[in-house]
């Protein structure tokens, strides 16, 4: 089911109602309407695949409750063990097999030798590489002790399956979301109203935003060999705010949808098309996924508290594993280490932690130098996202030698330049609306703080206006479900 | 709760009002090319205004012709007054079952026509029909069909315009308005007709993928079928001619033929073609004035002895009768 679909605005308040008039004086009632909300969320997409969350939901919830009473580290260790290969396991067959088959037919190819294996069509199952982290953090936060096991395996099914953030995050750690399953939720009505705010934002972002760029990218992307330089760049910077009216739009649905049933979910995008350097950056966007791979695996390897070597050495780990996450493809292994080479340099200068304050802060625009740094940033993550949106690595280089070639200097020009004239009016109204509420969790929690009724309400409604004038008016799947 | 479900309750009418407060300043101050979802286009491509103003005054037609630009491109009133015969053209651009229906609806009654002639082809069943239902909504006074149509488009472009068309309609921004009769190459005929000078065939065509009927038009023909049997008015289903070149394209054309063949009396003029692409085409969907009266010398041919011997119109072979 999708966040911008018809079926969702029924199932939504649906929930809404059962969960606070029906079940709401009885926890473990309320949890299982959690569940059955969530696998009917699922299932809406394919049911089959219902049968694999359980799976890992049975096989945590077991693998948890035998590490609390274990105490011998080496049975700890092979629990451990049987957890991750099973989650991961799932995830390497649905999501790798393909790519690994075909890499080793290749390389064994150059010498010569000859493999009869064939690729399988594999759907890869939505939010698979979301749910399997989630469930994974708390099998490893529970072998380290950090949290109890749980022994209501409803909260725990909830905990895996909750349909707010089930198919594409904010990757929650078990140690935020899951005590919130054991406690009674009681309605707030500000908190209620501001998830509604975080919806409307993320609704925006996504049909306005991201579709709309989606068009234009999409046939620059797709039509590269012809396009122009400067076409090739607007195309570039189309999908640089595609992906994050998509991603942070959704995130902002889940976080939002999350808080009317009385969740608090992480924040998973912090403006960060404003950062004034690559480790800001990786600081503000899709924060769930980088503080898991920051916790899970670069502080196990060494982190940061080692030799030089292999400080490079783990973080351009942290970052191929991270671009491999988003699929399987070498573009995105490269997306991953480019990004590890935009940050290696800041790291060795020790400017890594620099700019962890809100940019501008007590100002109503930035200096020039940060808007140098800030406008330097952004074209380094536009030239990353290149890898990121190209089919090939050779589409991606082949993008790139367009670019920067003489045609740079020329007029953007490609079928609908009309329209994309007014996508890129649409997206420096986001943008200026962003600045403007850089200091809150996201861009229009600051209208709250309006005073008069009718003023609030008349942004809301604009804003709904502008989302019923300029969305595509057909359904569009969100970028990160292929992930 | 009950201040949340209070306020959701006295937000919905309030965002309703704004909302349409914004569009019809949207639609009265900010340009077309800036209203992407607002398309309120009088009097452009293919005269429907002046059509559906003529509509109003037309009584007792022979044939009612319904489609998309084919239709109105490609069935002339002049060379059916030759043989006699009265015809009518309510087709428009991209028109699909849903505004067939709606037309039907709205001028059946006055026209009565003894004959109702659809134009099909694969694209009347695949399209969304929003293009027809702005074209329809701009160029006509709206009323509880234009509501339903709507409805069942189900799209946020056909709504907004609704929005700002029922506007203009209540306030009347369009009593003044009169459309030229020639505009570039387009000149109106009385009786629907639009006519373009063009000798010859000037553009390639361009692969049309072949698509899945969509279930809403599906629906809406079979109404349409329906509405026609109940008040005894003879449908037929024409497939008029184009170039082809296009037509070997249509990938489902042979299951297209025998679903509309289940339907009703069905023509398809591509078949055994009487046409040539280069001498009566302006473009490889449209015919030039000579491919016009051709095909409608053919298609009247056919009628006539359908009726004169007394026999339901049989497609291929009324086809080869007439050439």
């Amino acid at each position: 089911m999708l966040f911008n679909s018809i079926d969702f605005a029924i199932f939504l308040p649906i929930v809404f109602l059962l969960y606070w008039f029906v079940t709401q004086k009885n926890l473990s009632l309320q949890n299982s309407l959690i569940v059955a909300s969530s696998y009917l969320f699922y299932g809406w997409w394919d049911w089959r695949f219902l049968s694999l969350i359980l799976f890992s939901t049975l096989v945590d919830f077991l693998v948890g409750m035998h590490l609390e009473k274990q105490e011998n580290a080496t049975r700890r260790r092979v629990l451990l063990w049987i957890s991750i290969l099973i989650n991961l396991g799932f995830l390497g067959f649905f999501k790798y097999y393909n790519f690994f088959l075909d890499n080793f037919v290749s390389i064994f190819s150059l010498f010569g030798a000859k493999f009869n294996a064939s690729s399988l069509q594999i759907i890869l199952p939505v939010g698979i590489s979301f749910y399997t982290f989630q469930t994974l953090s708390y099998t490893i936060d529970v072998y380290k002790r950090k949290l109890p096991a749980t022994t209501n395996f409803i909260a725990f099914a909830a905990f895996v399956s909750f349909f707010p953030q089930l198919v594409a995050g904010p990757i929650e750690r078990a140690t935020n979301l899951l005590p919130q399953f054991y406690k009674k939720r009681g309605f707030s009505y500000d908190k209620a109203t501001d998830g509604l705010r975080q919806i409307l934002w993320g609704l925006f972002k996504k049909v306005v935003i991201a579709d709309n760029c989606a068009e234009f990218a999409n046939t620059i992307f797709e039509n590269s060999a012809d396009a122009s330089g400067s076409t090739l760049l607007l195309g570039a910077i189309f999908f640089t705010f595609q992906i994050y009216g998509d991603f942070s739009g959704y995130s902002d649905i889940a976080i939002g949808t999350a808080r009317l049933f009385g969740f608090n979910l992480m924040q998973n995008f912090a403006f960060p098309y404003f950062s004034r350097n690559m480790a800001e950056f990786w600081r503000r966007w899709h924060i769930s996924l980088s503080t898991w791979f920051r916790d899970y695996l670069y502080i196990p390897i060494g982190g940061s508290k080692v030799g030089t070597w292999k400080k490079i050495r783990n973080t351009l780990i942290i970052f191929i594993v991270s671009g491999f996450w988003h699929g399987a493809n070498w573009t995105f292994i490269v997306w991953g280490a480019l990004n590890a080479l935009y940050i290696i340099p800041i790291m060795l200068a020790k400017k890594n932690r620099n700019y962890l304050d809100i940019v501008a802060q007590n100002r109503v625009f930035p200096t020039f130098a940060d808007f140098f740094r800030i406008v330097s940033t952004f074209a380094l993550t536009v030239f990353a996202w290149i890898f990121f949106r190209a089919t090939s690595l050779e589409h991606a280089i082949n993008y790139i030698s367009g670019i920067f070639s003489k045609s740079i200097i020329s007029i953007p020009d490609f079928q609908n330049m009309g329209s994309a004239l007014v996508t890129l009016l649409l997206i420096f109204g986001f943008m200026a609306v962003e600045w403007n509420g850089r200091r809150d969790q996201f861009a229009i929690q600051n209208i709250a703080n309006i005073h008069s009724r009718p003023a609030r309400w008349i942004l809301y409604s604009l804003i709904i206006f502008i989302i019923g004038m300029y969305m595509q008016t057909y359904e569009t799947p969100f970028i990160y479900f292929q992930f | 709760m009950r201040k949340f479900i209070r306020s959701i309750a006295l937000f919905i009418p309030f965002a309703i009002v704004i909302y349409i407060v914004f569009t019809l300043i949207w639609g009265l101050f900010i340009p077309q090319k800036l209203n992407k979802n607002l398309n309120y286009r009088i009097g452009t491509y293919g005269h429907m205004f002046t059509r559906l103003h003529e509509a109003k005054n037309v009584r007792e037609v022979d044939f009612l012709v319904l489609g998309s630009s084919h239709a109105y491109r490609g069935f002339d009133p002049r060379v059916f007054s030759q043989h006699g015969l009265v015809l009518f053209n309510l087709g428009s651009s991209n028109q699909t079952p849903i505004q067939s229906e709606i037309l039907l609806k709205r001028f059946l009654k006055t026209m009565q026509p003894s004959r109702v002639i659809i134009e099909v082809n694969p694209f009347y069943f695949a399209n969304d029909g929003v293009e027809s239902s702005v074209d329809i909504i701009a160029n006509s006074r709206n009323d509880l069909l234009s509501i339903k149509m709507a409805l069942t488009i189900n799209n946020q472009k056909t709504y907004n315009t609704l929005i700002y068309g029922l506007f203009r309609d209540l306030v009347g921004l369009n009593k003044s308005y009169v459309e030229k009769e020639i505009k570039s190459e387009d000149t109106y005929i009385t009786g629907g007709y639009v006519e373009r000078q063009h000798e010859t065939l000037q553009w390639k065509p361009t692969i049309l993928e072949s698509q899945a009927p969509n279930e809403k038009q599906t629906n809406a023909f079979s109404n349409i079928i329906l509405m026609l049997h109940e008040m005894k008015i003879p449908l037929l289903l024409v497939q008029s001619p184009i170039t082809q070149e296009l037509y070997k394209t249509y990938e489902n054309r042979v299951q297209f033929d025998q679903e509309m063949r289940q339907s009703s009396t069905y023509i398809n003029f591509n078949l055994e073609p009487a046409l040539n692409d280069t001498l009566h085409f302006y473009d490889p969907e449209h015919m030039n004035q000579k491919g016009v009266e051709i095909f409608n010398q053919q298609l009247i041919f056919i009628l006539q002895d359908s009726v004169l011997n007394g026999y339901n119109v049989q497609p291929e072979k009324a086809a080869q009768k007439a050439r």
